[in-house]
């Protein structure tokens, strides 16, 4: 019998070439000048992928494209799940992720979206996507999981005093039994105290925010049957450096060890920041066969998701 | 621990404090004076985002950077511990 496993077969990230410094960004934004620094500054931002002519639709096509892996194999995609932090994009009956997928000739597929980890559903939507190939009894079945984001108001954009989100979009092959990049472990923490509208301040949030994260990575790390120095690379949520960081001393990794290198040319690509890390972790040579390594995200807004995956390269 | 082995810059640290105490005073709408053995956060209100304002401030009035990838923040309690900590790690710009 084959064994079960949830693997990354292929992945592709699509940025728009237009970018924009963080300053120019003040005004639209609001922000002061002295936001402004401490973002370049502390948080390690520089500049953000934005292009007002480019649509989801397009953001997703793009990225579709990009996967080679799935040319001539589009028949074997049963599921297409699109992980996105916000959960109202176009306006109703509208639907980018059917348009797209009827183009790219997985009409036949059952497609749906995943928004209610906000951030983190990226995380959320590889993992449901494992589950269902798991129980689908074609042991070829694929499934295809998205990613993507239009950030186009004040609040899609900026996360005061902590990120700027850029637009982004990826696209990730899933099968059951590849060989490559297989999913050792899932850790979420779903936090409903910290919903905006019932819960506690956001300064509870703020302080409680590292140490949850490090508790979903121990968790993932020890659900993989690994210690944390067995994680060859941690490919993070690009909300910003210094929260890195910090929750490197907290957990005592050693930073260099976190992919960080996307912060200041991307900012934070809602649920793209793990894709576009890993794309850019394999571009360097960054994972060498048989690596360990770990993704890791946090979904803020109504509540607070805490999630960690831990791969096998 | 926040590096023990950190040599203090003891010329460095009285400007430190002077600098902290401004800014503190200024970003907490303080009236009183700020003292080293205050604890910023519970004392004098200061959130994380206004301590990176802090550090922010600090770094351009001395010409300094300072080293916050090695900042235990939770081990820097009060103006005093912070500027020992600025003391000791940081370099000129």
């Amino acid at each position: 019998m084959i064994p079960i496993v949830t693997a990354l077969d292929a992945v592709s990230v699509y940025t728009p070439a237009v970018r924009v410094p963080i300053e120019s960004l003040a005004e639209p934004l609001g922000l002061t000048d002295m936001q402004v620094r401490l973002f370049r500054r502390f948080h390690g931002l520089g500049e953000i992928s934005l292009d007002p002519e480019r649509s989801l639709a397009d953001l997703l096509r793009a990225a579709i494209d990009g996967i080679g892996a799935l040319r001539g194999r589009e028949h074997l995609v049963r599921y297409v799940v699109y992980g996105r932090a916000m959960p109202v994009v176009v306006p109703y009956p509208d639907n980018p992720l059917h348009e797209v997928c009827r183009e790219a000739g997985l009409g036949h597929a059952l497609a749906f979206t995943v928004t209610h980890q906000s951030c983190a559903s990226g995380l959320l939507a590889l993992e449901t996507a494992g589950r269902l190939l798991e129980a689908d009894p074609d042991p070829d079945a694929l499934a295809l999981v998205l990613t993507g984001e239009k950030a186009f108001t004040r609040d899609a954009r900026l996360l005061p005093g902590t990120s700027i989100f850029g637009e982004g979009a990826s696209a990730g092959l899933v099968s059951a039994h590849g060989p490559r990049d297989r999913m050792l472990s899932f850790a979420c923490a779903q936090r409903g105290e910290f919903d905006t509208e019932f819960g506690e301040s956001a300064e509870r949030f703020q302080r409680e925010y590292r140490p949850s994260l490090a508790g979903v990575i121990r968790e993932a790390v020890d659900e993989a049957g690994l210690a944390l120095d067995d994680i060859a690379l941690v490919l993070p949520h690009n909300v910003n450096v210094v929260t890195w960081q910090r929750l490197c001393l907290l957990m005592d990794f050693p930073v260099e060890r976190v992919l960080l290198s996307n912060v200041p040319v991307n900012g934070h690509l809602f649920c793209s920041d793990a894709f576009a890390n890993y794309t850019t972790a394999r571009e360097r040579g960054l994972l060498r066969e048989g690596d360990r390594y770990l993704v890791a995200a946090v979904g803020a807004g109504a509540g607070a998701t805490f999630s960690a995956m831990v791969f096998q390269h | 621990m926040t590096a023990p082995e950190a040599q203090v810059d003891t010329e460095l640290r009285p400007r430190v404090v002077e600098a902290m105490t401004e800014v503190i005073a200024r970003l907490s709408e303080r009236d009183g004076p700020v003292t080293e053995d205050m604890d910023m956060a519970d004392e004098l209100g200061l959130s994380s985002s206004l301590g990176l304002e802090l550090l922010l401030e600090v770094e351009e009035r001395l010409g300094v950077q300072i080293d916050v990838e090695n900042m235990r923040t939770d081990e820097l309690r009060t103006v005093g511990q912070l500027a020992t900590f600025i003391a000791s790690h940081c370099r000129p710009w």
